[in-house]
């Protein structure tokens, strides 16, 4: 029996992942094939976000562009994307529901890190944390 | 494998000759189960001109599913992709930053249920 059908880009790219408290975890800016080895067609292992998913989908100067600077912003702690495993998914809806908070996804280095050490010492910046 | 290496590939014929590019990739819902789910597989690929106007999503519903108007819309849009065809993953050979169809003649892109 065939299981329901979905286009990436219409379903999938680009929507919003929310964790179980319904606090934005991000984007789907790109996901992972897993393409098995008896020559089987792939299918989508998980779903990848932030800067570094997004510019190579983005491509040419503007992408190369955008991956350089989160490199950089890194510091090189982070050899990849953001990626969120499919077996944590809980709802394929407007949004995509995750079983797992932000928190502890910890798939965005850089903002926990700004927000950590910059916005969350300016003055007035209380409600700043995680 | 990551999906900005499928999307926007040249796509060509069996001879060689140019039939547009990857615009989306058809999922159906029936690989290995991950976590609630089956996972997502790779069944075809949407393929076409007219990138932004497909991703309107007009091309890929038939007249008895919501996404009928506005008409105006509908009607330009469905203009503009009436090109969009449908190549199975069975039928397609990924070389050198290329697709290849296995067969000229491809089908419109069957509706999403």
């Amino acid at each position: 029996m065939s299981g329901r059908t979905r286009d990436l880009g219409l379903h999938l790219l680009d929507r919003q992942i929310v964790d179980p408290d319904g606090h934005a975890v991000g984007r789907v800016d790109d996901v992972e094939l897993m393409v098995p080895e008896d020559g089987s067609p792939p299918y989508v292992i998980a779903m990848l976000t932030g800067p570094q998913a997004l510019g190579p989908r983005l491509g040419g100067l503007l992408g190369r562009w955008v991956v350089f600077w989160s490199h950089a912003l890194s510091r090189g702690s982070e050899a990849g994307p953001g990626r969120i495993g499919m077996e944590l998914v809980t709802d394929f809806g407007t949004d995509i529901s995750v079983s797992r908070t932000r928190l502890e996804l910890g798939v965005h280095a850089n903002e926990d890190r700004a927000r950590d050490y910059l916005v969350g010492r300016l003055p007035g910046a209380r409600g700043a944390e995680r | 494998m990551r999906s900005a290496e499928l999307l926007g590939l040249p796509v060509v014929g069996p001879a060689g000759e140019d039939l547009g590019k990857v615009l989306d990739v058809r999922l159906v819902q029936d690989g290995p189960l991950l976590g609630a789910f089956a996972a997502l597989r790779v069944e075809g690929l949407v393929v076409g001109t007219r990138r932004m106007a497909s991703r309107l999503g007009y091309d890929r519903f038939d007249g008895q599913s919501d996404v009928k108007g506005p008409w105006l819309v509908a009607v330009c849009v469905r203009y503009l992709t009436r090109h969009t065809r449908y190549l199975p993953w069975d039928a397609a050979e990924l070389s050198a930053g290329t697709v290849r169809s296995r067969v000229r003649d491809l089908p419109r892109v069957p509706p999403i249920t």
